[in-house]
């Protein structure tokens, strides 16, 4: 039965090639465009190394000041008395409260003294981003983006390493000059990214860093994690690190021991941030530690939206009907090829019926055409966009985002595969699988 | 109509029994504004083994009244029993079924899927049936044959004269052995050469494996060497 369903599809599908060539292509167009977006999105938001435990993540990018007055108005008026003279008088009005705020990293004194002693912990890390280095070789200069991080920061995240390893606790305590790099700054700094980098020195700034491992490049360029050498953050000047100011350049990050304990942890960051004792000559008077878990803290990051639940709402609300429109259409399309097609077939639906075929084999049978069309149409749109893929990510065109291409990415593109087949092809089948017989055959 | 279930595909309906019963069967057409009687108190009754012939001017209900007795549609009023089972729905998988086993039909344009090879066109009803592929292919090769065939099994119909078409359009009705066979105009594309020829197998069939044939024709002389004529005229059975 089914080979004979499968014959028949091939050889309709030849039969009408300009049908088949617009049916292939708007199916093959939709999937590659949904496989590439499938695919940002796995790649920036996918349970993909260094983010295996994103779901457990909270991060706390930053720390804001805030005070907090009322809005007092003086109005002066003048007044002409009964004798002639004026008197001022004066009124003051008291107004809604008003608001300052400063808002920025946070130091790592700050960190060190508040951020340790948390209970549903796993681990955390304070690290400082956003740092620019120069690397100098045999008389060339390149530059890099370099995070000062604590050890711990290597348990946080589980980066791949290709080569050697993390720097530990003690070079942290002892301020070891090593460094992790990226293989694309291997690659850059030395032409090799291979084993014999480790152990090498690297000229970074005024001082030289042996290098103690080599990472795969993240496939997204998170503020997490977007640097090229990592050091540890004791090798920063010793201003950097004992700078009493509650701003400086570190941020934090701290990992749940399970999923369902992040919440917990969000509690006891923030039950700190609003008990925490502001210095006696600030001149605000409260404290909050941003925090949130991955997803929010990256959709509040694109926004700049504080509310993290109004972040997530305003991001993915309208990716979500983009994306729907965007099924939708060719998937209109489809179906209305699909019905001009069945209409065409009227007689031999007639026959089938006729000879047996119950409404739901006249169904089956359709659907299952549909699927044979959309799976070729998947196929060609798998590997456009495989080739799209590669292309973007050979040549950099997202920046430090490369597109993944994983198991997951493929899980989902079956899916929308087989809804394609089966939307398009359901109406126009059901509606023949109803017709009259005679009627079919007239 | 749930007795249908129960009858073997290759049962045979004694020799002169009923096979099909037509009583007081009217059919009318509705539209908005006008109603057509097609057939009206139509009342006829096949014998098993008989080979029937209807007549009659176009229009005056021949076809319809091969449709319901082929259960494709539906009557207005009026009672239809095939083969002892008195049809009591027109829809559902058990109708299917009952068409698959007992009845096998002959259209005037063929209405063979142009898509299909002539073997595959065959096996039709038996993909309808728990037949395995081999099996399907040995009964379709084997209707072929009967229909002198066999030699065009992997063409199309597409490269085959209308008599070869029709020949085809034989083999797949008669591929499942059902009692009936019910033929609109078998002939009526064909020249009269190739009429004789598919006449001829219909005669075959009728005598030497006793199904039971009704054909719709405008042509006296075919209907002539059928055991029975009915005439129609304004839906209703003039002789």
């Amino acid at each position: 039965m089914f080979k004979n369903y499968l014959l028949l599809s091939l050889k309709v599908l030849k039969r009408k090639p300009f049908y088949t060539f617009i049916s292939l292509f708007g199916i093959s167009f939709t999937l590659t465009i949904l496989m590439l977006i499938t695919s940002l999105f796995d790649a920036t938001l996918g349970n993909n190394q260094p983010l295996t435990h994103r779901d457990r993540l909270v991060i706390a990018p930053s720390l804001e000041r805030t005070r907090t007055e009322t809005d007092t108005i003086l109005a002066v008026d003048t007044l002409q008395l009964k004798d002639g003279t004026f008197r001022l008088d004066s009124t003051y009005t008291y107004e809604d409260d008003i608001v300052s705020t400063s808002n920025g990293p946070m130091s790592y004194n700050f960190a060190d003294k508040n951020l340790r002693n948390f209970e549903n912990v796993e681990h955390y890390a304070f690290y400082s981003d956003g740092n620019h280095i120069d690397g100098y070789l045999d008389g060339r200069k390149y530059s890099f983006q370099a995070y000062y991080t604590t050890a711990s920061y290597w348990d946080v995240f589980d980066f791949s390493f290709q080569f050697g390893g993390p720097f530990y606790q003690e070079d942290e305590d002892q301020a070891t000059k090593v460094v992790v790099i990226t293989d694309k700054s291997a690659e850059a700094y030395f032409g090799v990214a291979d084993a014999s980098v480790i152990g090498q020195d690297m000229m970074l700034g005024d001082e030289v860093f042996r290098v103690r491992g080599i990472i795969d490049r993240p496939l997204t360029d998170s503020p997490l994690f977007a640097g090229d050498v990592y050091m540890p953050c004791t090798t920063l000047n010793n201003r950097d690190l004992s700078s009493t100011e509650l701003y400086g350049g570190f941020s934090a990050v701290f990992l749940a021991p399970t999923p369902g304990q992040r919440s917990a942890l969000q509690e006891e960051i923030n039950f700190m941030s609003q008990n925490f004792e502001m210095p006696p000559d600030s001149y605000h008077d409260a404290l909050e530690l941003f925090n949130s878990p991955f997803i929010e803290g990256y959709a509040q990051g694109l926004l700049n939206e504080r509310d993290p639940d109004k972040a997530m709402r305003l991001l993915f609300i309208p990716i979500v009907l983009l994306l729907l429109l965007f099924v939708a259409l060719p998937l209109l399309n489809l179906i209305n090829l699909n019905i001009g097609r069945v209409h065409e077939r009227k007689s031999e639906i007639g026959v089938r019926k006729a000879f047996g075929a119950n409404a739901r084999d006249i169904l089956y049978q359709f659907i299952f055409e549909n699927l044979v069309l959309t799976f070729i149409g998947g196929a060609i749109g798998l590997l456009f966009a495989l080739g799209l893929i590669s292309y973007i990510n050979k040549n950099d065109i997202l920046g430090i985002t490369r597109l993944s291409y994983s198991t997951e990415v493929f899980v989902y593109f079956l899916l929308v595969i087989i809804f394609f087949g089966f939307l398009s092809g359901i109406l126009p089948a059901y509606r023949m699988s109803r017709a009259n017989v005679a009627e079919s055959l007239r | 109509m749930t007795a249908a279930s129960t009858t073997s595909p290759t049962s045979k309906t004694p020799a002169g029994t009923a096979m099909i019963e037509i009583s007081n069967v009217s059919k009318a057409y509705r539209t908005d504004t006008i109603e057509t009687l097609a057939l009206q108190k139509m009342n006829l009754t096949v014998a098993s083994g008989e080979f029937l012939s209807i007549m009659g001017p176009s229009g005056c209900g021949k076809s319809t009244l091969l449709n319901i007795m082929g259960l494709i549609d539906e009557p207005t009023e009026g009672t239809v029993s095939l083969a002892g089972h008195k049809i009591t729905s027109y829809n559902g998988t058990d109708i299917a079924r009952f068409r698959n086993e007992q009845l096998g039909f002959i259209f005037q344009s063929f209405h063979l899927i142009n898509d299909l090879s002539v073997v595959d066109n065959v096996e039709l009803p038996l993909l309808y049936r728990k037949v395995g592929s081999r099996e399907r292919r040995r009964l379709s090769l084997e209707a072929l044959e009967h229909v002198g065939l066999s030699n065009r099994a992997t063409h199309f119909p597409n490269q085959l004269s209308g008599g070869q078409k029709q020949r085809v359009a034989i083999a797949r009705a008669i591929v499942g052995r059902p009692n009936i066979i019910l033929a609109d105009e078998p002939t009526g594309n064909l020249d009269s050469h190739m009429g004789d020829e598919i006449m001829d197998i219909l005669l075959k069939l009728n005598s030497e494996l006793g199904t039971t044939i009704v054909m719709v024709t405008h042509d006296e002389r075919m209907a002539r060497k059928t055991h029975r004529l009915v005439r129609l005229s304004d839906g209703e059975r003039v002789s």
